[in-house]
């Protein structure tokens, strides 16, 4: 009992010594925290940082414009493609057209610098993914792209194989190595 | 636990190591600002243009994709090279993108250069004019390489303006002695073209007609429409030549004769011809002159000279008279001794006797390398110019100072103090090094031009891809130097334009467009007419010296080179990494020695032997070789280069050096050959970078042939047994296994398609376009010349080539590939099952599955499996080039022939887009696109219609090493060889 009490009595007496670095590591537990909340949880789960804060909610959620508008190539070619600059200020001549961020991107225009949008979406290099086929499928871009039109920035997303195989067995499409995605 | 699943956990550990490692750099995504109409991202737009990496002018088609070309190809519509194209031409790419060429403009102060600016350097460019225009006539110069006929007038114009005379024309290979024979014998100094597919006989005295002489694409194209094969028989093709080319491996028979004796063969069959009674119906004084010039050659005389016994030489003749079209041609470009010029009015004689029409000679489509000025002219320019008549000399992508022997005073000439050398070449080459101020223009495939490689021949050149760099556009330049302020268009393509509207080549701008897109204006109106010819005896005089003909112990001959040409494709990797064929030695330079000079000298192949001349010496390896006369010592013209970017500084040798600087008189051509020369053993030696493992096949039937007469006995397929000459063809289709006798595994299913090519033998003369081709569609890694002597080329493709095992100088060339196996004995020993057997029958490597045991190699019994030892480097911007449509492989990982399944994947994404299947031909791999020769065709064996179906059903069809029950997609067709 004595034993007991006295243990406590040191426990308290250790504690109130080492009020100060007991303090600090506290601090500094809680500043991790926070800063793991705020930064690294917060920064890259809502996908890189784009040059514009450009938003697919609003785009093509909100506004209701169709994917293809912007992605004209996607059931032609290989790649979607990504819009010219010039293409932006088509409707942002007139929508918007005083914003800070639609001023830079006129000043992308004037300087004929092509808006360096950062890639979210990889497939390793030696994959070689034809949207085209995909989109004459009846693929719906969501299938693959989640949902964009309630992001506002996207996240980065890498495609793995075991995504991409498990469709193909399910549609009965084609899983040659070559013939399908690799070369 | 199977295998799979316990490296699975094996490699656990070691990944989970290394994904706590990776971070990807955030990467930007391909945009643009405006974009342009032609361009989808992910989709090629092909341009039309010419090729100028030789005169011949072949046209091009370049595959431009997000801006940049990853790809030349033939244009199918051109009537020059009907859609193939050569190894230096796919090579072109490695111009452009030259991690060496110059960006700026560099002028020299001090003995060292400095970078301008654009408009510094013109400015500059233009005070020197008016400077020197102001001095005087003929103060300003332009030497420039064969261009086309605005730009040529363009240069005219400005000389003109600058108070000068014409430019000079000036190319290494001018054929000099051919023009001064057609002029002597048809009245005409110029270059006409040769019908040699419409000959069923055909004699060379050396012109390397497959390899640089005239228009090789074309000669490689028609020479196999008149030598394959054609189901029942076959033409003969004879060369007589002290050397064995490309060209000469292709002949019935190579004639190894003495140096410089060609003439007395000629004139031996000239004389023959008379005494035949051949020449009754030419004119009488013609007829008399060749009776007397070829009087003095007797069947004796003519052995004795050229080592050739009577009995070669009546065969020869015979088949020369029993041929209803025989054509003969003469030397290749310079002179291999006094005689050329002899031999080549021999040669037309012998045209004129056999054929009084000359049907085979097209006359009214002329070569515009007929437009080059002889060597003569080109010596007397230079001595003008050393001797301080000229203040301002502007060069255009010409290079004398390594093209020239060293003692013809260019060099000197160029470094007159008093003299401005202003250069227009994009490469610190050894002429533009003593050039004062260096200016580079755009390359071919960058630019607005014309060039017809056939005079009155409409062919455009317009920019393939964007610029990377300022480089200005020669014509442009030329505009506003040249013509100054009272220029009356506003750019070189208006000029362009106008020439076309004024000549009437184009009424308006819609039939530009369509010049443009389909790359010239190709139809009956582009050809002259044929000149009336004005036969005369003028050549008598040509043989009023009679050769000299002295013995010499070793004379040296410097070889045309069909990989770079007179020297500019040694700064383009592929070209040094691609083998010659003949040897099988890439990167290096060596000497060509028969075996009795080596056993002469003491030598065997490797040694480095001192060669020495009375003009120059140098040391080289030795290559014992069958294909050069006794008293022969052959080099490769087009290496050793003391400058001209990495890769061609300090590669290989330069023949060059060691050539006289005198000229034949008569023709004014320069000499190709040095005699005599002595060898001196240095006691050193190399390992040569050779590429083959044996000359001989040791019996192991791999590149066959078969002789014309026993092609009408011989059943298809023959054989039933298991031994080796007995196994039968085994295609690889189910239906062809057969459990009883010789297969264990089960048959691979095949859904829709099998694909298999079929290589016909005898159509491969040798030029190794395809394994060009193929190391730019896939992004081969460049491995360099120590690598290539460890065995590490990377090459998917191969010409190998075989000698006959008793007469060596027989070569066979053979196409090796990834033969695509059905029962594949990679895909067995893969303890990850990296090779994989494809639902079409193709044999897939999946790179990133592979862990690089090298098992698949060591098993695979035709050794076409490449590994990446090294992650090869391609040095920015030849990074540019890589085909983004196939993976660049990495260390570590196993590599080869793929077919080119970019090509089938685009092809289904066609056919599905059309709802249809494949159709046969539709997929042309890039070695097939590439062939001058039409050697292979591809397509699926499961469709018995198909062009691949039909062949394999061919008698001469077979198997590389078939006996070992691989069962290869690709089926071979013997080479048929015939006895005279």
């Amino acid at each position: 009992m004595q034993d007991r009490f006295n243990s406590e009595n040191a426990f308290s007496t250790t504690l109130k010594r080492n009020r100060w670095p007991l303090l600090l590591a506290f601090l500094s537990l809680l500043g991790t925290v926070l800063f793991l909340y705020f930064f690294y949880d917060y920064a890259t789960d809502i996908g890189p940082q784009q040059p514009i804060p450009f938003s697919h909610r609003v785009h093509a959620g909100v506004k209701n414009i169709q994917c293809q508008f912007c992605h004209p190539y996607v059931d032609r070619s290989k790649f979607p493609g990504i819009p010219p600059v010039e293409k932006c200020l088509y409707c942002h001549n007139y929508i918007i057209k005083k914003f800070p961020w639609i001023q830079k991107e006129h000043e992308y225009y004037n300087t004929n610098t092509p808006t360096p949008w950062v890639k979210v979406n990889y497939v390793p290099e030696f994959v070689f993914f034809n949207h085209e086929r995909h989109i004459k499928k009846k693929l719906a871009c969501e299938e693959c792209h989640g949902q964009v039109k309630t992001m506002d920035r996207l996240k980065e997303n890498r495609f793995f194989m075991g995504f991409c195989v498990d469709c193909h067995r399910k549609k009965k499409a084609n899983l040659g190595c070559w013939l399908a995605c690799h070369n | 636990m199977d295998r799979r699943t316990f490296l699975k956990i094996a490699g656990v550990g070691g990944l989970s190591f290394a994904a706590g490692c990776t971070s990807q750099p955030a990467k930007t995504l391909y945009s643009l600002v405006h974009a342009p109409d032609d361009m989808v991202p992910g989709m090629a737009t092909w341009y039309g243009s010419t090729c100028r990496e030789c005169p011949a002018g072949c046209g091009v088609l370049a595959k431009n994709r997000e801006g940049r070309i990853v790809k030349v190809e033939g244009n199918p519509l051109h009537p020059i090279n009907q859609g193939s194209l050569c190894i230096r031409g796919q090579a072109a790419l490695q111009g452009i993108y030259n991690p060496d060429r110059i960006k700026t403009p560099l002028l020299k102060e001090g003995g060292s250069f400095r970078s301008v600016t654009y408009a510094e350097a013109e400015a500059l460019l233009h005070a020197k004019t008016q400077e020197a225009a102001k001095k005087g006539k003929d103060r300003v110069r332009i030497v420039t390489e064969i261009v086309g006929e605005s730009l040529l007038k363009l240069m005219s114009e400005s000389l003109h303006n600058w108070g000068s005379g014409e430019p000079l024309v000036f190319e290494p290979y001018g054929y000099e002695a051919l023009k001064e024979a057609n002029m002597q014998v048809f009245g005409l100094e110029g270059l006409p073209s040769y019908l040699l597919n419409n000959a069923d006989f055909l004699l060379s005295f050396g012109a390397d007609f497959v390899e640089t002489w005239l228009s090789p694409v074309e000669y490689a194209r028609k020479f196999k429409d008149m030598h394959a094969f054609n189901g029942s028989s076959k033409s003969l093709f004879f060369q007589v030549s002290p050397y064995e080319s490309i060209t000469g491996a292709n002949a019935d028979v190579w004639f190894s004769c003495a140096p410089d004796s060609e003439s007395a063969v000629a004139l031996g069959l000239l004389r023959e011809s008379v005494r035949q009674g051949k020449v009754k119906s030419l004119p009488e004084n013609i007829r008399a002159v060749i009776e007397e010039i070829s009087a003095p050659y007797s069947s004796d005389k003519v052995s004795e000279l050229s080592g050739l016994p009577p009995e070669l030489l009546q065969k020869i003749y015979v088949h020369l008279h029993t041929a209803r079209r025989p054509l003969i041609l003469g030397t290749p470009t310079g002179a291999l001794g006094t005689s050329t010029l002899q031999t080549n009015i021999a040669a037309n004689l012998l045209n004129l006797v056999f054929d009084p029409a000359l049907s085979l000679i097209d006359f009214g489509n002329r070569q515009r390398v007929e437009l080059a000025a002889r060597r003569s002219e080109v010596l007397k320019f230079f001595s003008e110019v050393g001797s301080g008549e000229v203040d301002l000399l502007v060069l255009n992508n010409v290079n004398p100072v390594y093209a020239l022997p060293p003692k013809s005073g260019v060099r000197e000439a160029l470094n007159r103090d008093d003299l401005f050398v202003v250069s227009f070449s994009n490469f610190m080459d050894e002429t533009s090094e003593l050039a004062d101020l260096i200016l580079p223009v755009r390359l071919p495939l960058e630019t607005w031009d014309e060039y017809g490689g056939k005079v009155g021949m409409v062919s455009t050149l317009q920019p393939t891809m964007g610029s990377m760099s300022a480089w200005p556009n020669l014509g442009d330049l030329l505009l506003r130097v040249g013509l100054g302020r009272q220029r009356p268009y506003k750019n070189y393509q208006a000029y362009l334009y106008a020439q076309f509207s004024l000549n009437g080549t184009i009424q308006d701008e819609r039939d530009w467009l369509q010049a443009l897109e389909n790359g010239g204006i190709f139809g009956p109106k582009s050809r002259m007419g044929r000149p009336g010819l004005s036969l005369s005896s003028t050549f008598g005089s040509a043989f009023s010296a009679p050769p000299r003909h002295k013995k010499a112990e070793l004379v040296l001959l410097a070889i045309p080179s069909i990989r770079f040409f007179d020297g500019r494709g040694a700064n383009k990797p592929w070209l040094c990494e691609v083998p010659d064929t003949v040897t099988q030695v890439a990167w290096q330079t060596p000497i060509l020695l028969h075996h009795e000079t080596l056993a002469k000298h003491g030598l065997k192949q490797g040694d480095i032997v001192q060669v020495e001349s009375r003009w120059g010496q140098l040391e080289a390896p030795v290559y014992e070789s069958p294909g050069v006369h006794s008293s022969v010592a052959g080099m490769g013209i087009g290496q050793g280069h003391t400058a001209y970017g990495r890769y061609a500084e300090g590669q290989g040798l330069n023949p060059v050096m060691l050539l006289p600087p005198e000229l034949e008189p008569r023709s004014g051509a320069p000499f190709f050959t040095a005699g005599p020369i002595a060898l001196k053993n240095t006691g050193r030696s190399i390992q040569l970078a050779h590429n083959d493992g044996s000359r001989i096949q040791h019996d192991r039937k791999i590149a066959l042939s078969v002789n014309v007469s026993n092609l009408a006995y011989s059943k298809p397929h023959e054989g039933h047994g298991l031994s080796m000459w007995e196994y039968p063809l085994v295609l690889p289709l189910p239906g062809a296994y057969d459990e009883k006798t010789r297969d264990i595994y089960p048959p691979h299913q095949h859904v829709d398609y099998r694909w298999a090519m079929v290589v016909d033998l005898d159509k491969c003369v040798g030029c190794a376009a395809c394994a060009a081709a193929c190391y730019a569609e896939n992004n081969l890694g460049v491995v360099g010349e120590q690598r290539v002597v460890e065995g590490r080329e990377m090459a998917w493709l191969q010409i190998q080539r075989y000698e006959a095992e008793q007469r060596r100088e027989k070569i066979t060339f053979l196409p090796m590939l990834c033969q695509h196996c059905d029962d594949a004995p990679c895909e067995s020993v893969c303890p990850v099952f990296a090779p994989h057997h494809s639902k079409e029958g193709i044999n897939n490597q999946i790179y990133n599955r592979c862990i690089g045991t090298r098992f698949c190699s060591q098993d695979c019994p035709y050794k076409v499996r490449r590994f990446n030892w090294f992650k090869w480097q391609w040095p920015p911007p030849l990074n540019l080039q890589l085909n983004p449509e196939v993976t660049a492989r990495t260390k570590g990982v196993m590599e080869k022939c793929s077919f080119c399944i970019q090509r089938i994947k685009d092809a289904h994404n066609r056919a599905k887009n059309e709802n249809r299947k494949i159709r046969d031909g539709e997929v042309k791999p890039a070695c097939l696109q590439t062939c001058p020769t039409g050697v292979f065709t591809f397509g699926s064996l499961m469709d018995e219609d198909s062009e691949v179906s039909k062949k394999v059903r061919d008698k001469r069809a077979y198997q590389v090493m078939g006996y070992l029950n691989t069962k290869p997609a690709v089926i071979y067709l013997k080479k048929v060889v015939q006895d005279i």
